[in-house]
């Protein structure tokens, strides 16, 4: 009995595992390998990650904690060398932030009234939401995050996650109480991106490496070392303008980033809640458009729309 | 009589192996770059398989490795059964089949060094195959690297306990 529970078999040279049960748990593995692909998960896996990523989480939590506190552990004397050093670069900063918030103020009233003006419907973003990291285990394969923040504090599926600095990634798997974020380095990852410079469109593609590459660029970039990019908001999944890094050239030649967000740790990240631009219906509905009372509808009325109003017209000239 | 007593023996080393297990995966599964550390933790899950495997040499059955590289591959976001698979096939081919020598370190570790090539060598073929593109090896060499570092410190502490455990077991007997 005890030998079919544990499925090894006790033998003269020790302990070995039954053929049978070993061939099943290797083909379990690789089913769920080539079910399980990141590019397209079927949907049981996905609710079983997130499932499982809330029980996880708290626990994770816990272990998370102390570690955060590591952070400003060593010597006193080097750190209140690094603070006496961060505080004099601070107000730095500060004095220099003064100057630039008078300027982005007057920005933000001059564009509402434009946007006002010219009846910009811009995508909508909430508030923000704070979210712990409390795993972070990447390897070659996935570059994630789990954080403790999930559908009930309004995380979904696809929200940016940004630190102090800029972009870092956006979620993935979103549980009740827990969600995953897919880093910008991940081998999963792309995002339009342009130069904030020149507007050079590009499509920032994660490569498991430390900084992802910039591809999809026309044949004569607009682009030098050291422009800041920024998302484009083309690709109607990232909202425009967050900071993403600086680019550069590898020592292959190939364009990189420099992500900004590996200036802070990952610890603390925002999520911004971000409505995409729904996509428009191949035919519009026409349920919703009111009844006149002689029958007809109001773009008939208008004549905007109806395939016989053309004939009709011609009909009558 | 005899059978609850034994049962009674299995019990706690259950909860034991359930109980390093999860602190296993929570410690390998913790942002240790948070301060801007590197991240160099070793695989701590293979080695408390390993260390089980030999210590309850009949405990550690495939479906338990299996689970424990399920939990592992979903724990770090990974593609699920990329653990598992090399879990099983790297104990499947390198398993400790019993408890002797466990008491001696340098044949532990050098079994250990022999499962643990196996183990990400198959991680990152299986990996490789999962994610489409050949996975980069660094990272896996690093943690392979960490974790046959890391393995003698707490194979010492293992072969120790052994020990002791055998020389009470020897002077009881005599």
């Amino acid at each position: 009995m005890a030998q079919r529970w544990t499925g090894r078999r006790q033998v003269d040279d020790g302990v070995r595992f039954a053929p049978t049960l070993t061939i099943a748990c290797l083909v379990i593995a690789i089913v769920l390998a080539f079910l399980d692909r990141p590019d397209a998960r079927i949907q049981p896996l996905a609710n079983l990650r997130a499932g499982f990523n809330d029980l996880a989480a708290p626990v994770l939590e816990l272990a998370a904690r102390p570690l955060r506190g590591f952070a400003n552990t060593g010597p006193w004397w080097r750190n209140q060398l690094a603070l006496a050093e961060e505080n004099r670069q601070l107000r730095l900063q500060v004095s220099e932030l003064r100057a630039w918030r008078d300027v982005a103020l007057a920005g933000q009233e001059r564009n509402a009234r434009y946007r006002e003006a010219l009846n910009l419907q811009g995508p909508d973003t909430g508030e923000r939401i704070t979210a712990w990291t409390v795993a972070d285990r990447s390897n070659a394969f996935v570059r994630s995050r789990l954080v403790g923040a999930g559908a009930e504090a309004g995380v979904r599926a696809g929200f940016p996650a940004v630190n102090v600095y800029g972009l870092v990634g956006r979620i993935v798997d979103v549980g009740r109480s827990s969600s995953r974020i897919l880093l910008l380095t991940d081998l999963n990852s792309r995002v339009a991106v342009m130069a904030d410079r020149s507007n050079a469109r590009a499509l920032l593609l994660g490569d498991n490496t430390g900084q992802p590459r910039l591809e999809y660029l026309s044949r004569e970039p607009d682009l030098v070392e050291g422009d800041r990019i920024v998302t484009s908001g083309d690709d109607n999944v990232l909202p425009r303008g967050l900071p993403v890094g600086q680019a550069f050239r590898d020592s292959e030649g190939r364009w990189r980033v420099a992500l900004y967000s590996d200036a802070a740790p990952l610890d603390l990240v925002w999520i911004w809640p971000f409505d995409a631009v729904a996509v428009p219906g191949a035919e519009p509905d026409t349920s919703a458009v009111p009844e006149l009372p002689s029958g007809r509808t109001v773009q008939q009325e208008d004549g905007v729309a109806g395939a016989s109003q053309p004939a009709t017209a011609e009909g009558e000239g | 009589m005899r059978a609850n007593r034994d049962r009674d023996a299995v019990w706690p080393s259950v909860a034991a192996f359930i109980v390093s297990m999860l602190l296993a995966l929570v410690l390998y599964t913790a942002p240790s770059s948070v301060g801007g550390l590197p991240d160099l933790t070793p695989s701590l899950p293979l080695i408390v398989l390993y260390i089980w495997a030999v210590r309850r040499p009949w405990f550690v059955s495939p479906p338990v490795i299996l689970f424990v590289g399920l939990l592992q591959d979903l724990i770090s976001g990974g593609v699920m059964g990329v653990w598992a698979l090399a879990y099983v096939a790297a104990f499947a081919i390198a398993r400790p089949r019993s408890d002797e020598g466990a008491a001696d370190l340098g044949p532990l570790t050098i079994r250990f060094v022999v499962l643990a090539l196996l183990a990400f060598g198959f991680a990152w073929g299986v990996g490789s195959a999962a994610i489409g593109v050949p996975a980069g090896a660094a990272p896996l060499i690093t943690e392979a690297i960490m974790t046959i570092v890391v393995f003698p410190v707490l194979g010492w502490l293992f072969a120790r306990r052994k020990e002791r455990s055998a020389m009470f077991n020897s002077g009881r007997g005599g």
